[in-house]
C-alpha cells in the first residue's frame, strides 16, 4: 500500500516479522523466554492484551515477554496510558522512559507491533491485539523498556553538533535570512528519540562504525547552517566508508520517524555535498 | 560510581531487531536488491559457462542447453530474469536518490510499487517473446 507519511499504520503487510530464526543473531544472554501472564479483571468487558519485554537486570535471568491483560474501560487512550495503568495497577517493577506525553520528548520511544514510535502518540486502538511492546532495537538493555543509549549519544558528539566559527564573534546574534533559515526546516526538528536509528538495518550491522541516521541528519543541520563556518572540516569528518556511506537507501528512518522528518533526505543532500565539492 | 563501573560491566542483553522488525517496503526492497545482485553474480557464472559450451563445441552446447531446458533450469532463468529486472529498476531509482531526488515518503513507496510492478511487467514480457 501507498504510505504518504509516517503515521500511516501498515494496513495489510504479507509477514509481521522477517522469516529469520528467532535466535538469529543473537547471544545466549539475549534469547527471549516466555513470562508471566497478568488476567484482566474479571469485571471487565473491553479488553486489550499487551504482550511486554521484559528484563530485570538482578534476577540472573534471560529477558521474557509478559502479557498484560487491560480493562479499556479504565485506561486512557494511549498506548503510554496503559503502560502507566500497568505500572500503577499490576506490575509496579515494569519500568519504561516518559516525560512529556505529547510525542515532543522522544523518551517514550519502543518498538510497538514491529515499528519504532512514541508511546504517547500511539493510540491504543491503532495497536494491534495482543500488542506487542519492544525496547528500542539493537541496543544494551538496562531494564524492561529502558535500553542504554550511551553509544548514541557519543556518536552524536562526535558530529560536533554546535555552531563552529572562524571570524570573531560580532557584538551581537550571528544572523541569517529568512531563506537560509529555511534551509533548516526538517531538520532542526528532531527531538532524538532514536526511533530511526534503531529501526535501521545499517546500524544494526554496524552501529560501532556507522552513525546511523538520527546522528547524519544532526551532522547535516549544522552543514545546512549558513551561520556554520566549518563545513569543510565537517565533510572531511564524515568520508568514511562506515560512518555516512554504510547507509544504503534502506529508508526504514523516513518511514518512521514520529516527527515526519526525512533522515534518509539529510544523508542523500551529505553525499551530495561530498561529490559537488569534490568536482 | 562504583555501582555503576559493575553495571557497565555486567552482560546486558541486546534488544532484539530483524528478528521482531517489520518488514516494510522500505527494507524488503533493500534487501531484495542486495540478494538480486548475489544472484545475478551467481548467475553470471552459469552465462560463463553456457557461452564456453557454445564455444567448445555442438555436443558440449547440448548438453548445457539440456540442463537449462529441464524444469530446474527453466525455474532458475525465470528467476534470473525477474532479478535482472529489478536489479535494473531499483537500480534506476537508487540513481535518482543518488541526485538527492524522490525521497518524500509518498515518492519512496510509489516508486518502489512502480519498481514491483515494472519488474514484474518486464519478466513477463521478455518470456512471452522467449516462447513465441
Amino acid at each position: 500500500m501507498l504510505i504518504k507519511s509516517s503515521n500511516q499504520l501498515p494496513r495489510h503487510t504479507l509477514l509481521k516479522r522477517f522469516p529469520v530464526p528467532r535466535r538469529f543473531k543473537t547471544p545466549p544472554a539475549s534469547r527471549i523466554e516466555p513470562g508471566k501472564t497478568w488476567p484482566a479483571p474479571p469485571k471487565a468487558t473491553r479488553t486489550k492484551t499487551l504482550r511486554v519485554y521484559r528484563y530485570e537486570p538482578e534476577s540472573g535471568r534471560n529477558p521474557r515477554i509478559d502479557t498484560f491483560e487491560i480493562d479499556l474501560d479504565d485506561c486512557g487512550p494511549m498506548l503510554l496510558d496503559a503502560l502507566i495503568k500497568i505500572k500503577n495497577e499490576i506490575d509496579p517493577t515494569l519500568t519504561f522512559r516518559r516525560s512529556c506525553r505529547e510525542g515532543v520528548c522522544g523518551s517514550c520511544a519502543m518498538n510497538i507491533d514491529g515499528t519504532n514510535w512514541l508511546a504517547c502518540i500511539r493510540t491504543l486502538a491503532e495497536t494491534e491485539s495482543p500488542t506487542l511492546i519492544y525496547p528500542l532495537n539493537n541496543l544494551p538493555v538496562v531494564k524492561d523498556l529502558v535500553p542504554d543509549q550511551t553509544h548514541l549519544w557519543a556518536q552524536y558528539e562526535a558530529v560536533e553538533p554546535w555552531l563552529k566559527t572562524d571570524t570573531p564573534a560580532p557584538s551581537r546574534e550571528r544572523l541569517q535570512t529568512q531563506e537560509d533559515r529555511a534551509e533548516l526546516d526538517g531538520y532542526y526538528e528532531c527531538i532524538m528519540c532514536f526511533c530511526c536509528t534503531s529501526g535501521c538495518p545499517s546500524h544494526w550491522w554496524n552501529s560501532d562504525r556507522f552513525l546511523g541516521p538520527a546522528v547524519l541528519l544532526q551532522a547535516y543541520r549544522w552543514l545546512a547552517d549558513s551561520r556554520d563556518e566549518a563545513t569543510g572540516e565537517r565533510l572531511d569528518a564524515l568520508e568514511d566508508p562506515f560512518r555516512l556511506y554504510r547507509c544504503h537507501t534502506i529508508l526504514n528512518c523516513t518511514r518512521t520517524c514520529p516527527k515526519g522528518l526525512n533522515p534518509g533526505k539529510a544523508i542523500a543532500e551529505t553525499k551530495r555535498l561530498m561529490l559537488e565539492r569534490r568536482s | 560510581m562504583a555501582s555503576a563501573r559493575k553495571l557497565a560491566h555486567d552482560p546486558r542483553p541486546r534488544s532484539p531487531h530483524v528478528q521482531v522488525y517489520r518488514p516494510q517496503l522500505t527494507s524488503v526492497l533493500s534487501f531484495g536488491h542486495r540478494l538480486a545482485g548475489i544472484g545475478l553474480s551467481l548467475g553470471s557464472i552459469a552465462l560463463a559457462v553456457w557461452l564456453i559450451a557454445a564455444a567448445s563445441g555442438a555436443q558440449a552446447y547440448a548438453r548445457v542447453m539440456d540442463l537449462v531446458g529441464s524444469p530446474v533450469g527453466t525455474a532458475l532463468m525465470f528467476v534470473w530474469t525477474y532479478a535482472l529486472f529489478f536489479h535494473l529498476c531499483n537500480g534506476i531509482r537508487h540513481l535518482f536518490w543518488d541526485r538527492a531526488q524522490g525521497f518524500e515518503l509518498r515518492t519512496i513507496y510509489a516508486s518502489g510499487w512502480a519498481v514491483v510492478a515494472a519488474s514484474v511487467v518486464l519478466t513477463l514480457l521478455a518470456w512471452g517473446w522467449a516462447l513465441v
